[in-house]
Parts: structure tokens; C-alpha cells; sequence
């Protein structure tokens, strides 16, 4: 102790003022140091070893120069229109959205649907880490309602399970060609799978096959080999919204895939699949060409379903949140209220059921609960209640603490 | 040069902050690999951003933002996501859109091109974004189309799993501080 002192009254004394000269540079030298940026995102040695491939088709758009003329002339001719200028200056001009939409999916919108399928982890949940492909084929899926209505799926918009209770119609443009200078050709093959990569019950990182045709000639979906047949969405209670994925393969030629057919349509362990597993399999000989997706959430249309045709009980989940950060629990612990202590490492459902059940025992079936008391701090509490006993009763009558939870 | 600070370094620790996350032991899980399924749930966390950020930190405080960028002869509307950047696009400079219009700035220009992006972003399974407060004619024309067509434009607050901070649980509620000042005043 005395020590101390003495060095501080050196410290502070005229003599041993210290003072800063100059700036010494701790580290590396700025410029030639790592700027934040390359410290977060580190530099990869072997880029090859990340590269990502296009297992698709590729594209060759018709030249821009050949394009300008013709939308030049367009321009030029609309401008001159009077009544079309009318309605665009009195803000009357309503576009054709239909029209819109398929000028984009010759242009961008390929390249765009591939950006809202990387977003949704697409390729990285079917074909692994390092394959993506760009859509090429535009397929047009809908469910039916009635003869005119109809529940179309886009590129992961929401639908409910029991509007997917039979099959969709499926038409795609079958012509197919990779450049704009070639002929398209007629005679096609085709294979249709509809996964869901999310919610394998047993299995992790697999997915359930719903629908499965193969063969497919042309456009005609009925002519073609049905392996899997058609399965409704079954997203189970709880786990939120599950991807179900349409991936159309061009075929080279005709191919089996009876190794795929189901043994029996009640298990639905049968319907175990892996797209990854798949495409390696048959790679030389298809290539994915079309993609979309919707999404969806439980309903009670799943529950039927599983007690129908799987004989199954319905599984119910809950998001597990992470669990609290805990010191390890003592013998004794001090300056600890016992109680509180005690809830703090007992299971929180048990806890919460504890402060319900104390909560129905006063409450009258049919007069409903107690009435609150007008100044519940001037109420008097007996001195021979334990303290702790009281301080819960204190907090009962304010509506305070844990019992909040059970409200 | 610094080494970087590993945290924690006892390995006992480790394990017990990983066992809070990964599941209990004997109890049947599953993995729902949808990447946007605990926002759309809203359960995951959105970015709080640095202390000394914007007051709460609006600007960053998002999971899916619109951000329209107009220019003297074009306008583009994009949907931001906060890790993947831009995924939705749509801007009168793209053929499709141009093609129909008269000018590529005017009013009209704005409406339709509000029509496009709400049904692409719909299209898409987004129907919730959060958004700057803009203002001009036309871009507050432009916003109350998308409303129209079926966004809201108010993106929905996390859930919080936690606790209140402001309630303790082992002294019930916290009292606000009681000015008496204004006691003294209305007496």
C-alpha cells in the first residue's frame, strides 16, 4: 500500500511528467497492411477449387444492331400517334402486363429468374454448391379450380396445400433452340420432377418426390411415362413455408427410369429422393431447361391427407429457439431467492404450466376470474407468511414477474 | 503484427453455447433449408446496425427494402435484400417496358411501371417490404399503386424471442421515473 503511494507522488511530481513523442505505428504500415475489406472477405488461393458451372443451355440473343432498327421504327411510329400521346400526358395509359411479361422472358428475364432462384437457395438445396442453371423454357403451371379459374404458379408465390390436391396442367414451349440463328427443333423429349427439399421427416438434406414423368414427347404430358404419381403439398404444422420445385430435363433420347418407381404408394419413405444423386446419374444425357417453384404453408388438408393414405399421425412442431446461457447450477447458492433460482434451471414449459394450473384454480368456470383488487399495495398481509411467500402474493395482485407469461 | 481475438477460448464453454442451439437430444427435429422461411416467419433477426448509426437505425434496420433510383429520362425500382443485394428489378429502360410507353419519366411511366414491379415481386412470394419516405408526385403516386396492387410497404417486426429487458422478471415491472415536477404543477 505504501508502495503505491510513493510511485504515484513520483508520477505526479515535475520531474516525471511523460509526455508523447511522436506517433509510433503499432502493426503493419497503412498501404501495405490488409484493408478491412480484404480482412472480412480473405482471398482465395485456388480459384478453381470455388468456381461455379452452368449446367444449362446457353443463349445467343439475336445482335443488338439488329434489334435497334426494328424498335427504333416502333418508337419512331408511336411517337407520332396523337391519341396515344392524349393518354399519356392525361395519365390514361395502361400497358398490356401479359404483353410485358413475355418481352421480358425473351429478354432479361431468364437472367432475372435465376437471381430470385439463387435468393431462394435453389440450386444450392437440388445440385449442390457449385451448379446453377439460367431457366431457358418457360413453363406455364396451374392448378385448376373450375373450367375458367385457375391457381397459377409463378417463381415462389404462395399457395395453400388443399389448392394442390390434384395435378396441375403443364405446357412449355417444346420448339427448342440455343441460338437465334438456328432452326428449333421439333422432336423432343422431356422429364417433369416436382421436389420438396425442405421437411424430409428422417432423413437430413433429402427431399420428397411428388410427381415424376418421364419421356415426355413434344408438349404432350399425358403420353409420357408417369414413374411417381402425383402427391399433394403435405408442409407439416409448424415448420413454415416448404419450397415445392418443378425442374423441366430436355432428353437426348429415350431412357429408363424404372428404378424410380415406388414399391408402395402408402409409405411415404418411399418417396425419398435426391435430385443431386440424380442429375449425376443421368447427366450425359439431360440437361435441366425450365424451373418454378411455389411455396406453402400447413393447412388442414395435410392432416387428412396423412391419416388417409399414409396412416400416419400427424407430426406438430415448434421452432426451437436457442436456449439461455446459464451459469452451472450450485448446491448453494448465495443471496439467491431459493424460488427463482430454482425456475431458472427447471424446464420453461413446466414452469409456465405451473404458474396456468395456479392461475385456472382460482379462476370460476363460469364467473370467469377473480376481480382485481382497487389498491392491492394497501391490503395487509399476515406476518406469518413466510417473506417470500408474500412478495409472490404482492406480485400476483399487481399482475407482475413470471405470470405475465401465462396471460 | 495483431493476432485476431478468438472468443471464447475455453472449449467447455464452446460446447455448453452450442448445445444451446443444436437440438435436445432424443426429440425428433427437422431442417426447414428455405432460406427465407424464418423471415417470411418472422423470427429471424433483422441487422441492427452500429450504436452510432441513424437514430434506431431505420435505414439498414430491414430484411427486404425498395429502393427507387429516378433519373432525368429513366426510373428503376429494385427489391434490396440485406445480404443478397438487388433481387427484383424493373425499370423503363428495359425494352419490354419501354415499348409501350410514350415518354420513359412521365407520370404514366411511373404508374405502369408500379403495375410491373408489384406483379413481379408478388410473383416472386415477397409481399412485404419497408421503404425510405420519398417524397414528389410522382414517386408518392408510385407507392400508393404498389399499395393497391397487394404490397405493404411496412415490413412487420421481428418477433422477440427474449425476454423484455425492460420487465425484470424477479422484481416485476420497471417503473418509469416519476417526474414531480408535473406533480407539483397540476396540484
Amino acid at each position: 500500500m505504501s508502495f503505491r503511494a510513493l510511485s504515484f507522488l513520483k508520477i505526479c511530481s515535475p520531474q516525471f511528467i511523460q509526455a508523447r513523442h511522436g506517433h509510433r505505428i503499432r502493426g503493419v504500415r497503412p498501404g501495405v497492411a490488409k484493408s478491412l475489406v480484404e480482412k472480412l472477405n480473405p482471398k482465395i488461393e485456388d480459384e478453381e477449387l470455388v468456381r461455379r458451372f452452368d449446367i444449362g443451355f446457353p443463349y445467343e440473343r439475336t445482335p443488338r444492331s439488329l434489334e435497334f432498327r426494328t424498335r427504333y421504327e416502333h418508337l419512331k411510329k408511336q411517337k407520332k400517334d396523337f391519341n396515344f400521346e392524349k393518354k399519356a400526358r392525361s395519365n390514361q395509359l395502361e400497358i398490356d402486363l401479359e404483353d410485358v411479361k413475355n418481352e421480358w422472358l425473351k429478354s432479361a428475364g431468364p437472367l432475372q429468374l435465376r437471381k430470385i432462384a439463387e435468393h431462394y437457395g435453389i440450386y444450392n438445396d437440388l445440385f449442390g454448391k457449385f451448379a446453377y442453371f439460367v431457366p431457358r423454357v418457360e413453363m406455364s403451371i396451374r392448378y385448376a379450380i373450375d373450367k375458367d379459374n385457375y391457381h397459377p404458379v409463378f417463381n415462389g408465390n404462395r399457395l395453400e396445400p388443399s389448392q394442390t390436391k390434384q395435378a396441375p396442367e403443364v405446357s412449355f414451349n417444346h420448339k427448342f433452340s440455343i441460338s437465334y440463328k438456328e432452326k428449333p427443333e421439333e422432336d423432343t423429349m422431356w422429364t417433369l420432377i416436382l421436389t420438396n427439399p425442405d421437411g424430409h421427416l428422417t432423413k437430413e438434406n433429402s427431399e420428397y418426390v411428388h410427381w415424376m414423368i418421364t419421356n415426355i414427347p413434344k408438349n404432350d404430358i399425358a403420353k409420357g411415362e408417369q414413374i411417381v404419381p402425383y402427391l399433394q403439398s403435405i408442409p407439416f404444422k409448424g415448420t413454415g413455408y416448404h419450397r415445392y420445385i418443378f425442374v423441366l430435363y430436355k432428353q437426348d433420347k429415350k431412357l429408363d427410369f424404372s428404378e424410380f418407381k415406388l414399391e408402395n404408394e402408402k409409405n411415404l419413405g418411399d418417396r425419398t429422393f435426391s435430385t443431386f444423386d440424380f442429375y449425376k446419374k443421368y447427366q450425359d444425357f439431360i440437361t435441366p431447361a425450365g424451373l418454378s417453384f411455389f411455396q406453402t404453408k400447413w393447412d388442414e388438408s395435410v392432416g387428412e391427407l396423412l391419416h388417409n393414405q399414409f396412416d400416419m399421425k400427424q407430426p406438430i412442431f415448434e421452432y426451437d429457439f436457442p436456449r439461455a446461457f446459464l451459469k452451472y447450477q450450485k448446491w448453494f447458492p448465495k443471496k439467491q431467492p431459493f424460488n427463482l433460482y430454482l425456475d431458472r434451471y427447471a424446464d420453461p414449459k413446466e414452469v409456465n404450466k405451473r404458474y396456468l394450473e395456479q392461475r385456472l384454480a382460482k379462476t370460476h368456470p363460469f364467473e370467469g376470474p377473480e376481480p382485481k383488487l382497487l389498491y392491492p399495495n394497501a391490503q395487509p398481509l399476515k406476518k406469518e407468511i413466510p417473506s417470500w411467500y408474500r412478495t409472490e402474493m404482492r406480485k400476483e395482485r399487481l399482475g407482475r414477474g413470471r405470470i405475465i407469461d401465462t396471460e | 503484427m495483431v493476432r485476431p481475438r478468438v472468443f471464447p477460448h475455453n472449449k467447455q464453454i464452446l460446447k455448453r453455447i452450442k448445445n444451446t442451439v443444436s437440438p435436445v437430444e432424443s426429440e425428433k427435429y427437422i431442417i426447414n433449408r428455405n432460406p427465407r422461411n424464418l423471415e417470411f416467419l418472422r423470427i429471424a433477426a433483422k441487422p441492427k446496425g452500429y450504436h452510432l448509426d441513424t437514430p434506431f437505425s431505420k435505414e439498414c434496420n430491414y430484411w427486404h427494402k425498395l429502393v427507387v433510383t429516378p433519373s432525368a429520362k429513366f426510373v428503376t425500382a429494385q427489391l434490396v435484400h440485406h445480404q443478397n443485394g438487388p433481387v427484383i428489378e424493373a425499370s423503363t429502360k428495359e425494352w419490354a417496358i419501354k415499348k409501350q410507353l410514350y415518354k420513359t419519366s412521365d407520370l404514366s411511366a411511373y404508374t405502369n411501371l408500379a403495375k410491373v414491379f408489384a406483379q413481379r415481386c408478388l410473383e416472386s412470394g415477397i409481399h412485404e417490404m419497408s421503404t425510405k419516405p420519398y417524397s414528389g408526385t410522382k414517386i408518392e403516386k408510385f407507392m400508393e399503386i404498389l399499395q393497391e396492387n397487394g404490397l405493404n410497404l411496412n415490413e412487420s417486426p421481428e418477433i422477440n424471442s427474449k425476454p423484455d429487458p425492460n420487465i425484470n422478471r424477479y422484481q416485476g415491472r420497471k417503473m418509469t421515473p416519476i417526474d414531480w415536477k408535473d406533480i407539483v404543477e397540476h396540484h
